[in-house]
């Protein structure tokens, strides 16, 4: 009975993530877009919760929509763009744009057969992961927690410096050049 | 899992599908650059599955890492669109046709 409502709010907001995704990248007035891809952030949230990849969701909802989106929003309000909606929504070039993206879906489509499946990839942890998870009672934040301050705290640090690097970047870049 | 690991992918293709129309078709910059966010997100679905389906944490790892550099790609584009916006106001991108032979 829990499996199938699972399913069902799996179903749920899959339709409602590619809904919000449609109307984002099609409405006029960019704010609408942008609370529509805030919809699709969230609902995204939900499926991480399905997939049992609960700070993975926790990340999405404060990284990504709380910050980043509001970020975006608040650039776009700074720039106020009033005759955005007189202005054509899509290029002249929009149907090629369907038929790329309609080629990028078919290729995904196709990879997914060529799959390997747990026991073919070979991973020897898989099972060992999976008891781990079982008696750990706080679940895969901790295996995550584990991964991530472990083999992964180079590239974990390394992230930091990228970041630095995006501050400083974006900074010089919108600052106004004074005549000195 | 609740799901077949083909059904997130096939969702995860759909949303990159519908990411990758938005930012061939869309004029308005900031739009554009909002379709690469729903791209990097359907990318990070994949991933999920993938750590969900094989049973790995290291998936949710790499999935950590691209919501870190998108959050680093939103604050450069940002920037370029704020020191793009002063020299020339307005946000779509057929305006910009300066370097076009």
């Amino acid at each position: 009975m829990t499996l199938l409502v699972a399913q069902a709010a799996f179903y749920y907001m899959a339709a409602a993530s590619v809904a919000s995704a449609l109307l984002a990248v099609t409405r006029r007035n960019p704010v609408h877009s942008m609370l529509w891809v805030l919809a699709l952030f969230l609902h995204v949230a939900g499926i991480f919760l399905l997939l049992d990849a609960e700070f993975l969701a926790a990340v999405q909802v404060v990284v990504y929509a709380g910050a980043i989106l509001v970020f975006y929003l608040f650039v776009l309000m700074l720039l106020d763009l009033p005759g955005e909606e007189a202005r054509p929504r899509f290029g002249a070039h929009w149907p090629l744009a369907v038929a790329g993206a309609l080629g990028f879906a078919a290729v995904i489509w196709l990879a997914q057969f060529e799959m390997p499946t747990v026991a073919e990839a070979g991973l020897a942890t898989a099972t060992a992961g999976l008891e781990a998870a079982e008696s750990s009672p706080l679940g895969s934040v901790r295996d995550v927690g584990h991964e991530l301050f472990g083999p992964f705290a180079l590239p974990f640090e390394m992230a930091s410096l990228v970041l630095l690097a995006a501050i400083v970047g974006a900074v010089v870049l919108a600052r106004r050049r004074t005549k000195s | 899992m609740i799901v077949p690991v083909g059904v997130v992918l096939g969702l995860s293709g759909v949303l990159f599908a519908i990411g990758a129309f938005g930012f061939l078709a869309r004029r308005n910059i900031i739009l554009m650059i909002v379709s690469i966010e729903v791209m990097l997100n359907a990318v990070n679905l994949s991933l999920a599955g993938f750590s969900r389906h094989l049973e790995d944490p290291r998936g949710q790892i790499l999935a950590l890492f691209v919501i870190a550099v998108a959050a680093a790609e939103a604050g450069v584009g940002l920037g370029l669109i704020i020191a793009l916006n002063r020299n020339k106001p307005g946000a779509s991108v057929a305006d910009l046709n300066e370097l076009k032979g």
